[in-house]
């Protein structure tokens, strides 16, 4: 079955002209000491002090298939450390497929199988031994929809740490004050912490969303068209965020909106998918990994020039 | 996998696109209204002809209009369509080019002014001669530039993009000349004679300017840029 569609050269460009990193990379900062979290399986170790100034994630010959169907295929990517990656690419190439792989999320799909390497700070991310909540808490995820909990605003953001198991009401409240500075949120709702997420813009509700997120301080934040259901102004604010975020945090965002992967990220990958001409079905496939300036300006392969100017895609 | 349907046809933005063809061909119609004057300058100084250089004059203003009418619908592009890649090259250069041709037309005016005290130009027979070798040479080295950017073709420009050698050697020639000039209107007919070939000499470069312009269009290399700014 998967033979069929295993036909055709590889057509991943390879990286070219990586930027100099003492220029895009920010001078790394002490992390703080992770919350202790009682998983039941083995934590990743932290990685050392050497390897946070390389690839937070190394993707190799990435395939992820629903059931029969190859969504993606051949997928290969670094992902640099305290860096915006964005993910273009029209509908259906595979860009949230292979965002979602980076926190498995996939693993909650029954029919969802991945194949190839993923490496977290070096460390085998599918391995059977790995926690997967454990991956999740080092490895955030922000939706497209704001999804906050019907909860009060305080135990939105809380709610992480509480389960990690941070009981003391001093600490917790320390940590919801910098977790809502951080998400440039407190001055809005620090009068109002007991009342109801729901009752927030939609805007308020994503950057809780992220307060939520950076709360359990998580090592990686992935966004998924985290601004496609707000406003310009709530847009441009998340922006904002996440320049801020990025001294702190590695960011992945997947984004229809082209403007904000030029405004926002430092390197850009672009998929698209191809046609497989025996059954019609659409396999994922990564066309060009560059630094965002050159995607934009000058890229290296004639169906990005295509995408970034509008004609195709 | 290439898309199998030539992008124009699959297309998107069509406007756009169609208003990005205008612009490139704008451009070219403005080129070649300074090269209709550079050709009226030639003929004003080998034939004498006083109407060609009246009519450059009332061309200019034709150029002029042009430069500010594609220079604000550039600006309209970049504000309604935030174009990228190679459609921000060539808008971004649209801008350049034109400026350029419009320095090219008012220089070639500087000359066709000159038309009134053409008896005195010519009476410093050695100069003039090297002016004509001048004009000649500046009206060719911008038809160079000119069809380099109507071709986009990486080899015209960088013919284009090449300074002239022989426009060097003319303006020492003629620098050289006028020192020699003597008589009782020498110095008036000296200092006519550097304008003309001073505007020369910098049509050239400004010719060399385009050039290097339609390279960095055709590859977006950035050390192109640089070559610009000789």
């Amino acid at each position: 079955m998967n033979d069929a569609v295993v036909g055709g050269s590889p057509t991943t460009t390879p990286r070219q002209g990586s930027p100099d990193r003492s220029v895009l990379a920010p001078t790394p900062t002490p992390r703080e000491v992770p919350m202790p979290v009682d998983t039941g399986a083995a934590p990743i170790p932290n990685p050392a002090p050497a390897d946070r100034s390389s690839n937070v994630f190394d993707i190799n010959d990435l395939d992820v298939y629903y059931g029969p169907f190859r969504a993606v295929r051949d997928v290969r990517l670094e992902i640099k450390e305290r860096e915006i990656t964005a993910f273009i690419g029209p509908s259906g190439c595979g860009k949230t497929t292979v965002l979602r792989c980076l926190n498995r999320m996939n693993d909650l799909i029954a029919s969802c199988r991945v194949n190839g390497d993923i490496r977290y700070h070096g460390i085998d991310l599918l391995g059977d031994d790995i926690d997967p909540v454990e991956v999740r808490r080092r490895i955030g995820m922000v939706f497209q929809k704001p999804n906050p909990f019907p909860k009060s605003i305080y135990d939105n953001v809380a709610f992480g740490p509480k389960i990690g198991g941070v009981k003391d009401k001093a600490t917790l409240d320390g940590i919801v004050e910098s977790a809502l500075t951080k998400a440039a949120l407190w001055d809005e709702v620090k009068d109002r912490l007991k009342t109801s997420a729901m009752g927030m813009s939609g805007g308020q509700q994503q950057r809780l969303c992220i307060a939520r997120t950076i709360a359990v301080q998580p090592d990686v934040v992935l966004m998924d068209e985290p601004c496609s259901a707000l406003d310009p102004i709530a847009t441009a604010r998340i922006e904002d965020l996440m320049q801020e975020l990025k001294s702190d945090y590695t960011i992945v965002i997947v984004t229809h909106n082209m403007q904000q992967a030029a405004r926002v990220s430092d390197r850009t990958a672009f998929f698209t998918a191809e046609v497989n001409p025996d059954s019609d079905s659409r396999t994922g496939i990564l066309v060009e990994y560059d630094a965002t300036d050159k995607m934009f300006s000058n890229p290296s392969d004639q169906r990005t020039e295509n995408y970034v100017t509008g004609r195709f895609g | 996998m290439a898309p199998d349907i030539p992008p124009d046809r699959h297309g998107f933005r069509n406007t756009y696109r169609a208003e990005l063809e205008q612009l490139r061909l704008q451009t070219e119609m403005m080129g070649v209204l300074v090269d209709q004057n550079l050709e009226r300058v030639g003929r004003l100084l080998r034939d004498g002809d006083m109407d060609a250089a009246s009519a450059a004059i009332g061309a200019d203003d034709a150029i002029d209009a042009m430069n500010v009418s594609l220079t604000e619908r550039c600006y309209e592009v970049l504000a309604r369509e935030a174009p990228v890649a190679s459609d921000l090259r060539l808008v971004v250069s649209v801008i350049r080019v034109i400026s350029e041709f419009e320095r090219v037309g008012d220089l070639a005016l500087r000359v066709a002014k000159l038309a009134p005290d053409l008896a005195l130009l010519r009476s410093v027979d050695r100069c003039f001669d090297i002016l004509l070798a001048m004009s000649d040479e500046a009206t060719e080295h911008f038809r160079t530039a000119l069809r380099a950017w109507a071709t986009g073709d990486l080899g015209v420009a960088e013919q284009a993009a090449e300074p002239s050698a022989w426009m060097e050697l003319y303006y020492e020639q003629l620098l050289d000349s006028l020192l020699r000039v003597s008589g009782p209107d020498g110095v008036r007919a000296a200092l006519r004679a550097l304008v003309a070939g001073r505007a020369f000499d910098r049509i050239a470069d400004h010719a060399s300017i385009i050039g290097s312009r339609v390279r960095y269009l055709a590859t977006g290399d950035p050390d192109h840029l640089a070559a610009e700014v000789r």
